[in-house]
């Protein structure tokens, strides 16, 4: 039977729709993707689901990442039926999270008045073993029951509940073996987030990631050096050599190749406590650009600054290389000191720097001796073509550091607590002479003279 | 006649090309709107062979396009014969006859590259384009232009409109983003690792003499590998293939931990990843995958 015209206009509006949520979630959806898609229709039976929806996905979602955006969204916006369910699931977990947070509240005490504990922490109490909720009980009765306890004990107790918690927490996000549950985000979703909220499960798949991406990037690079260093003038010894087997006549010109001059690349990476793991990260990154940058030194610092690149010629998996170097490294974990790092730098591998040098510094700016930093900062860029600062604090929290403030208004700096916007940040700038301020994941980047 | 998806899932199966459902619809849709395919996927899942296969169902020529860096219309679309040219020039000039210019810029001097070719062909043919991440950006822009008119503009002799628009098949192994026109112009299939009970299918069909039992175990230990998220190359198809054989040529009836051990440089290509397997699952580790498999019923179990 044929539809009416209701049904048809009915069905119209709902592809509209579709097309509309598709756009939302960010996949590029125009109108002639979804004419394709209603002509592709009228070739099928509706009547089968996988053919409707094969249809849909062929048409309206055209890369990986799209069509997981699109799996996700068919299955909600053509089944109700689980919708609700998914939707009534929520709303378990929702009333589960509170119970569970009342149950932290009630539990961690410390003379009859509750811990002051972030709702995370106390989720994680929540769903801690018995014997790890047990063991944090009986600490907590036997701090209380002891000998001059005093109030101002309270903070030096958050504290150590903190430590216990994370503990435990550790415990749980080791990597689970065959058939464990580990969180399986996917590659679109891993590139999105926040490289500390990373879990260690998802680490395996995080590295595959990096891996690729930083492949991808390379091949990019090489593909613009060998663009910009193109066809220079007409080499006339070649061309006449050449050109002797056609009689003298000119029938093929043969050209000078301008020869790329090569950049150094230099890596600095802050491993203080809060940004280990963004600097491992991006250092694996910048290590897997290898094919394509000749000229790679890799440095970690916090209180001092280490040189790595020696350790690396040792050969082996890169990945697994970078991240026991980091955690071996001497300076692995300290504060946090940029000052210092920057003077070794400019002291004991001076050779390194000159007007070829790229320095890529990935650190959230927070410093002692911010003064004497600047001033380090200011003598080494004097020496060096470039200075590319990653700052892996959302750009939103940047006006509330004097020091972000301060070094952004002397070097390039740019918002890089992702993968994707590390991938950005890289392919775009790397190369790249003159910069403006282009976006970065929605963010801008703070630019000198800007 | 237009082909059915019905006819053209059987012609799949009958050139041996096992594939799910989806790929059969987003072909027949491709066909049907003619509109090109573009096929991503990790490397070795047989984007380049769909295109093949496509041609051999079809029953018409197959015009491939490789890829790479610097590839530009010169190679791609036409040249002119610049060699023949010069001898009738010559030729001419010892003869003391004048030449007409347009007779030097005549189809007799074109050299027909594939773009051009799969528009001058007389039969629907198909259009291969393989790796066209490959390819640089000018090229992409330069192509998606070709394949929305289906016509091309020779300056010496005027446009050329394709007399038959050809199924054009697009192959991508993501090494960079393609433009969103390209995209624009395209029908979009991913191909991803077979599961094993199509794998299975697919040994058979392409390995004469193996046995069922010896290509369940393989099709079962390539996905137990292809699971493992810490291998770099995960073993393609055409890999289990070139395995599937040599297993066959040693008269191997049936697997083993040791013997996938022994046989591993055909099946993962990394030397990380070899090592990797050695340390955390050996033949041990592959022998009790194999255990399991069997007492778990797996599709196709013997």
């Amino acid at each position: 039977m044929l539809p009416s015209p209701r049904e048809e206009e009915l069905f119209l509006r709902q592809m509209v729709a579709f097309a509309g949520q598709l756009r939302a979630a960010g996949v590029e959806v125009g109108t002639a993707e979804l004419l394709d898609c209603l002509q592709a229709l009228q070739h099928l039976s509706l009547a089968r689901r996988d053919h409707f929806k094969g249809a849909l996905g062929a048409t309206l979602a055209k890369s990986a990442r799209n069509r997981e955006i699109f799996d996700l969204l068919f299955e909600r916006f053509f089944d109700p039926l689980q919708a609700r369910e998914q939707q009534t699931k929520r709303l378990e977990q929702q009333e589960k999270l509170i119970k569970q947070l009342e149950e932290a509240g009630e539990a961690l005490q410390f003379k009859g008045e509750p811990l002051q504990l972030s709702d995370d922490e106390k989720i994680w109490y929540a769903s801690l073993p018995e014997e790890g909720k047990a063991g944090l009980q009986r600490f907590l009765k036997a701090t209380e029951e002891g000998k001059k306890v005093e109030a101002s004990f309270r903070p030096l107790l958050e504290t150590v509940v903190r430590g216990q918690l994370r503990y435990w927490r550790s415990r749980a996000d080791a990597p689970a073996g065959e058939g464990g549950a580990g969180s399986k985000l996917g590659a679109p979703g891993l590139r999105h987030l926040d490289l500390k909220d990373i879990r260690e499960a998802d680490l395996p798949a995080v590295e595959e990631l990096i891996a690729r991406l930083a492949r991808q990037v390379s091949s990019q690079l090489v593909r613009r050096q060998r663009r910009l260093s193109g066809a220079g003038a007409v080499d006339f010894r070649r061309t006449l050599r050449h050109n002797l087997q056609f009689g003298g006549c000119l029938f093929k010109i043969k050209y000078r190749r301008k020869q790329p001059r090569r950049q150094q690349l230099l890596f600095l990476g802050d491993v203080s406590a809060s940004m280990s793991r963004y600097s491992t990260m991006i250092l694996q990154f910048i290590y897997g650009l290898q094919t394509s940058v000749k000229n790679l030194e890799l440095f970690v610092f916090s209180d001092n600054l280490e040189h790595l690149t020696p350790r690396l010629r040792q050969g082996g998996d890169p990945g697994q290389i970078v991240e026991q170097l980091v955690r071996r490294s001497k300076t692995w974990g300290g504060g946090t000191n940029i000052a210092s790092a920057l003077s070794t730098l400019a002291g004991e591998y001076a050779s390194l720097l000159n007007m070829r040098t790229t320095i890529i510094v990935v650190s959230d700016t927070r410093t002692v001796t911010l003064a004497r930093a600047l001033e380090a900062l200011d003598r080494v860029k004097t020496r060096v073509k470039r200075i590319l600062w990653l700052n892996p604090l959302p750009f939103s929290e940047w006006s509330c550091y004097a020091s972000v403030k301060a070094f952004a208004q002397r070097v390039e700096m740019w918002p890089c607590h992702t993968l994707a916007q590390l991938e950005k940040i890289v392919a775009g700038r790397l190369l790249q002479k003159n910069v403006s301020g282009k976006e970065v994941g929605n963010e801008q980047a703070y630019c000198p003279g800007r | 006649m237009e082909l059915t998806m019905e006819q053209l899932r059987r012609g799949f199966a009958r050139v041996g090309y096992i594939c799910e459902e989806n790929t059969v619809l987003t072909v027949y849709l491709a066909l049907v709107l003619q509109k090109p395919l573009l096929v991503e996927g990790a490397p070795g899942v047989g984007k380049t062979e769909l295109g093949k296969a496509l041609a051999q169902v079809l029953n018409t020529e197959l015009i491939r396009l490789q890829c790479y860096e610097g590839l530009d219309e010169t190679k791609a679309l036409y040249e002119w014969n610049y060699q023949r040219q010069l001898l009738r020039l010559q030729i001419d000039r010892s003869a003391e006859v004048e030449v007409a210019e347009e007779d030097l810029f005549s189809p007799r001097y074109l050299l027909e590259r594939p773009l051009l070719k799969a528009i001058r062909s007389d039969k629907r043919p198909v259009l291969l384009i393989d790796e066209v991440d490959k390819c640089d950006p000018e090229f992409e822009a330069f192509l998606f232009e070709v394949l929305s008119d289906f016509q091309v503009s020779i300056p010496e002799i005027g446009t050329v409109t394709a007399r038959t628009v050809p199924a054009v098949v697009l192959t991508s192994n993501s090494e960079r983003e393609l433009s969103d026109g390209l995209k624009r112009r395209c029908l979009y299939l991913y191909l991803d690792f077979p599961p094993p009970e199509e794998e299975i299918k697919i040994i058979k069909a392409k390995v004469p003499g193996v046995e069922e039992r010896l290509a369940w175990e393989i099709a079962r230990v390539v996905e137990y590998l292809r699971r493992q998220e810490q291998l770099r190359k995960k073993p393609s198809i055409a890999e289990t293939l070139d395995w599937a054989r040599a297993l066959v040529a040693l008269k191997h009836r049936s697997l083993d931990g040791g013997l996938v051990d022994n046989t591993l440089n055909l099946l993962l290509k990394r030397r990380q990843d070899q090592l990797y397997f050695r340390r955390e699952i050996g033949p041990r580790g592959l022998d009790k995958v194999l255990r399991q498999g069997r007492a778990g019923g797996d599709a196709g179990a013997p």
